[in-house]
């Protein structure tokens, strides 16, 4: 079955691909609708619901008092991890984290992280003995395809509405943790030959190689990454940044837009 | 479980701290199929626990020492997610996870036709989003739906649910106070059609008095608790998609 459905779907996709058709009828650049939930978890600090398709994903963001890393006294720490359990897809399965959920962190950390969205020093609270340790936890419970972009935005969305619990550790009154912009990240995969937005579940199975590109406010790069195997050219992938810009705006807004509410 | 006499439970009104009478179970909402790409899901909400169930399956058992000739056989994981607690929990499962894994396996192979589908597999996922005590009978419920959900025949459903003891008044539903000061702790899984019990736990001190009155409450919860289920899958099911 594994060797099967992706070749016969790999024919359909790429037959699609000649008439710049996708599966679901959607453009070459289009992404799904995103609905974004944020704070609709009792206990974490910060939470956000991301749906993309039949992708949902949940983010959850705790504190807690560490000493500081020796060779940076006055400095917080910011980690963000992702889990893909064997509740998300048939295909995942119980065990110790897997290489492809250690990427899938690893990924949105450092475009959180690179964004400089967190003043680490802002999380010092004795320089040299005690900072706060800021945990961003994504749950995946359904992986329909592009569960990248869906946990960079939960990441994110959850992070900025995190309340620091110091009235619960004894160091002071609660505050609403400082974010500086929205880091958001575009995925892209190759499906039939040519570089599709927002993957479905179909064209991850049928596709190959995907890129995903992490921008700043500012439009600036804070993180890429591409996964899989396979090759692209420089003229691909600056069709593709052309389009993060759009599509990372876009999910900027939305984010915005929650939060407003 | 004594020694908390300082944590006072019941007001003076002879209403919990957060106004419910002594047999009065916190709100419950269910969802059937909520997941996309699982075969049958389902959310739970009880008071401020959130529990979502994901069953993948009948599928090939393997490896195959676990392949039993004449049945199907429940592999069930009860997780708690990091975020899901006050102090955040480290990944991976733990002793208490996996014992609840087990007897949460064990009460819905009691219901399950495990029968029909020899050598083979169900899956049954149990993410704890958000816990405010209970959160095994939360899951346990939302197995019971997402089981229903993903099609596979059952005796019966089963509905999770507790009462225990605080200051020696016997209580419908701790919340987490109760839970952590409390005296006694009864979880139980009951058959809501047949009246048998299925999963059964309990911990602390209660008189065989307070265990009867007990569970009194906890079989006058599950049949409100067994509508809203019935009420999810209908509601899943009536507007005939899928």
């Amino acid at each position: 079955m594994v060797e099967l459905v992706p070749t016969l779907l790999r024919q359909e996709l790429a037959r699609l691909a000649e008439s710049d058709a996708r599966l679901d009828g959607r453009g070459q650049w289009d992404g799904r609708e995103v609905d974004l939930e944020i704070n609709c978890l009792y206990n974490a600090e910060g939470s956000a619901k991301v749906v993309m398709g039949k992708t949902i994903v949940y983010a959850g963001v705790k504190f807690e008092l560490r000493t500081p890393w020796p060779d940076r006294p006055s400095e917080g720490s910011l980690m963000c991890s992702a889990e893909l359990r064997p509740v998300a897809h048939r295909k995942y399965e119980p065990g110790p984290p897997s290489p492809e959920s250690i990427e899938l962190g690893r990924v949105v950390d450092r475009g959180i992280r690179e964004s400089g969205c967190i003043d680490m020093e802002s999380l010092c609270i004795v320089p040299g003995e005690k900072v706060w340790g800021v945990m961003i936890d994504i749950h995946v419970l359904s992986d329909g395809g592009n569960i990248f972009d869906a946990c960079g935005l939960a990441a994110i969305a959850a992070l900025r509405t995190a309340i620091v619990p110091a009235e619960r550790f004894d160091v002071g009154e609660d505050y609403t943790l400082k974010v500086k912009g929205a880091p958001i990240m575009a995925s892209f995969t190759r499906v039939g030959g040519r570089y599709v937005y927002d993957p479905s579940e179909e064209e991850e199975l049928g596709g190959d190689e995907r890129i995903h590109i992490t921008l700043g406010d500012d439009g600036h790069l804070h993180s890429l990454q591409k996964g899989l195997r396979g090759v692209f050219t420089p003229a691909e992938f600056a069709e593709i940044f052309g389009v993060a810009h759009l599509r990372c705006a876009e999910l900027r807004k939305l984010v915005a837009l929650q939060e407003g509410n | 479980m004594a020694g908390y006499g300082d944590v006072k439970l019941l007001r003076d009104d002879g209403l919990r701290l957060d106004g419910r009478k002594i047999d009065e179970m916190r709100p419950v909402t269910i969802e059937a199929g909520i997941l996309p790409v699982a075969d049958g899901s389902a959310m739970v909400t009880h008071g401020l626990n959130v529990a979502v169930a994901a069953v993948y399956g009948p599928m090939e058992a393997h490896p195959r020492k676990i392949q039993r000739q004449d049945r199907a056989v429940i592999d069930v994981r009860y997780n708690m997610a990091p975020f899901s607690t006050s102090d955040r929990i480290r990944p991976g499962f733990n002793r208490r996870s996996r014992e609840i894994s087990k007897v949460t396996a064990e009460a819905l192979e009691s219901v399950v036709l495990v029968e029909r589908y020899p050598r083979s597999k169900i899956r049954v996922e149990i993410e704890i989003l958000a816990a405010e005590a209970g959160t095994r009978c939360v899951g346990l419920t939302a197995a019971a739906v997402a089981l229903a959900d993903a099609g596979i025949p059952m005796r019966d459903l089963i509905v999770g649910v507790a009462s225990g003891k605080v200051e020696g008044t016997v209580v419908l539903d701790l919340d987490k106070a109760e839970d952590n000061y409390g005296q006694a702790d009864l979880p139980v899984g009951i058959l809501p059609n047949t009246g048998e019990v299925a999963f059964l736990q309990m911990d602390g001190d209660l008189s065989p008095d307070e265990f009867n009155l007990a569970m009194e409450y906890n079989f006058k919860a599950a049949a409100e608790i067994h509508v809203i289920m019935v009420d999810a899958l209908k509601r899943r099911y009536e507007g005939g998609e899928n």
